[in-house]
């Protein structure tokens, strides 16, 4: 009998350290591939850098056939008739591009007339993307022919520049920062006051009969449904409402706010409501007794002892905000922009990487960059969150 | 001298349950009463009444009549708030609340709308000195109350219910969880504020009971076995019940 006892507690154990393990892995590996995947393409340009970029198609006024003196490097193509230096590169997104490298400050590249209007001059700057460069009577230069040959072709005495296109580096998800910024203000700006009066209002006004039992229900029920059925809400009540009394004319990001405040709710009713549920009676009745009347003794005794559970449930909104994907398609647009303006569409950072993921071929080390950068925004609000709830405590003031 | 609180035939019901019976009392001014009975007798219930606080509890019933300086302060017409500013209370265990110690002086001056900064102070300096706290905190005012000791807390906690200037202070076991130097303290403020106050005290120590009181009411089953002189009542009670009981057979 003993013996049998202990054997399964050995087990009991043993499943326990299993379970625990394989949590763990599990999370520690999707850090882990995140991180691999995602680390090579981190960088504070794709951080402040546009999405789309700007492309130019200019003439080269004057041929030269002076030699340059460059010094290239082994993985550098120098161009001696022109000045000019080119790698072979990716762009901030991954795609493999030509990258100018060097522009000698007498080249006649530093010198192009913009086809569009005929006498704008534009010059090409280093780290700007050669994409295509177009010959009298020779086939033109593509990207995809790598810079190696782009280069052996403008070495080529015999070839004459037609038309030469480049641009300004894209892929920065500059504007989908701005966008999750933009929806993270504006959502808890409405949803905090709107989720923590309900709170009040269940815990501590809320008599306690049918009705309001009913509301509660059916509040911790909507915790539970699927965020895409709020973005059928969102474009079905809050796009039409923000086109008629906002600017906007299709969807936009204050409608993806109201979508994602009312996804929110629950959440921050819930927590509020738990925060609210172990401020001690003892303080409502202190405060009563003290001739304090209800809503003196509800926001002056009771709220301020629920800061922490508020700033918690702070947090947990700002992670489904940064985390909601499917509602935002259909109320925000999956529409990448580098001018973020609240009344048009946009595209968050969970979006962006759907968008990037959705794209043909699929571009997994910009998503893990996105993720990186989303687990950092994470993380950051947690230890900000963690601190001023344990400098409150310390405090006393909690 | 006329009684501050006259309670005549108050029967209390929660829901079906009766926890106070016929009681009928008449609490003396500036002096010292003792609630005394084993758990669950309705001393807490009754001390609850003086106050309305029992107002809180769902389901709570109360017929009879509790008469404040003459007027029917049972009466759902009353001014509770104002009644509360009267009868100050002081809880079992100490409840501060999480702010500073100048402010938990300040809240009830605050909440009836004092705003002047140095009316404030001036009510928290008297405060605290009446309940013999203001040398051991003068200096650390605003720092948090909870960091007190428990003996230190109560004390603030009396002085938070004198800011509001009460007639009568109702303590509901005030050192059940204080150890017996915070215990002797308070007891000491007591003798002391009784020249002021009108305290009822509720108690399950039958030697603090003694010590401090001027008058003792017996309670059992919701019922008040009997009522009188501290002295008398320790000395010669004339119900077995409270013979009993005060020599420590039951409760």
């Amino acid at each position: 009998m003993r013996n049998k006892t202990r054997l399964s507690d050995i087990l009991l154990n043993g499943f326990v350290y299993l379970a625990t393990s394989l949590s763990v892995l599990a999370l520690g590996l999707i850090f882990f591939y995140v991180f691999t995947e995602g680390k090579d393409l981190l960088s504070l340009d794709l951080i402040r850098g546009n999405y789309h970029s700007r492309n130019y198609v200019a003439t080269l006024p004057q041929s030269s056939n002076d030699s340059f003196n460059l010094q290239p490097t082994e993985q550098t193509f120098a161009i001696e008739r022109f000045g000019l230096i080119l790698e072979q590169s990716e762009n901030l997104a991954g795609d493999s591009v030509i990258r100018v490298v060097y522009v000698a400050e007498d080249s006649p590249f530093s010198q192009l007339v913009l086809q569009e209007t005929g006498n704008e001059v534009v010059s090409l700057k280093e780290g700007m993307i050669m994409m295509r460069i177009a010959y009298e009577n020779h086939p033109t230069s593509l990207t995809s022919r790598g810079a190696a040959a782009m280069a052996a072709d403008l070495n080529d005495p015999d070839r004459v520049v037609r038309e030469v296109m480049f641009a300004q580096v894209g892929g920065g998800i500059r504007g989908s920062i701005i966008t999750t910024v933009y929806l993270i203000g504006l959502t808890l700006m409405m949803a905090l006051p709107l989720g923590v009066l309900s709170a009040i209002f269940f815990n501590e006004f809320a008599p306690r009969n049918m009705i309001t039992k009913t509301m509660r229900t059916f509040t911790e029920t909507l915790t539970g449904v699927p965020s895409i059925i709020f973005g059928l809400l969102g474009i079905t009540v809050f796009v039409p409402l923000t086109i008629r009394i906002t600017p906007a004319s299709g969807s936009n990001l204050i409608a993806g706010a109201m979508t994602l405040a009312v996804i929110l709710l629950p959440t921050i009713i819930r927590t509020t409501e738990e925060a609210l549920k172990v401020v001690p009676a003892d303080h409502r009745f202190a405060s009563l007794a003290l001739g304090a009347n209800k809503t003196q003794t509800v926001f002056k005794v009771v709220l301020p002892q629920a800061i922490p559970g508020i700033l918690t449930a702070t947090f947990l909104g700002i992670g489904r905000i940064i985390g909601e994907s499917a509602a935002l398609i259909f109320v925000l647009g999956a529409a990448i922009k580098d001018s973020v303006n609240i009344y048009q569409p946009s595209t968050s950072l969970a979006v962006h990487i759907w968008a990037m993921m959705t794209d043909e071929p699929a571009n997994v080390a910009l998503s893990s960059t996105i993720a990186i950068i989303i687990l950092m925004i994470v993380l950051v609000m947690n230890l900000s969150i963690k601190g001023v709830v344990s400098l409150m405590i310390k405090k006393g003031r909690a | 001298m006329e009684p501050i609180i006259k309670v005549e035939n108050l029967d209390l019901y929660y829901d079906k349950f009766q926890a106070l019976k016929k009681i009928s009392l008449e609490i003396p001014q500036n002096k010292v009463t003792a609630l005394i009975g084993p758990s669950g007798c309705g001393k807490s219930t009754f001390l609850r009444c003086l106050n309305r606080m029992n107002d809180l509890i769902e389901g709570m019933r109360m017929d009879g009549t509790i008469l404040f300086h003459g007027e029917h302060s049972e009466s759902s017409a009353y001014d509770v708030i104002g009644l509360r500013k009267k009868v100050g209370m002081v809880f079992q265990r100490p409840n501060p609340f999480p702010m500073s110690i100048f402010d938990n002086v300040a809240f009830g001056p605050r909440q009836q709308g004092e705003k002047n900064k140095q009316v404030l102070k001036e009510i928290m300096e008297k405060s605290l000195k009446q309940a013999a706290l203001w040398d051991e905190v003068s200096d650390r005012l605003s720092e948090s109350a909870t960091k007190l000791s428990g003996g230190q807390q109560q004390r603030l906690c009396i002085a938070r219910a004198i800011a509001m200037e009460p007639e009568v202070i109702l303590m509901d076991e005030p050192t059940s969880a204080l150890d017996p130097l915070a215990t002797q303290r308070i007891e000491d403020l007591i003798e002391e504020l009784k020249k002021n106050y009108t305290i009822i005290i509720v108690t399950h120590s039958m030697q603090q009971a003694a010590r401090i009181s001027d008058k003792t009411a017996f309670f059992l089953m919701g019922e008040v076995i009997e009522y009188g002189n501290t002295a008398d009542i320790f000395a010669n009670p004339n119900d077995k019940r409270t013979e009993d009981y005060i020599t420590g057979r039951f409760g």
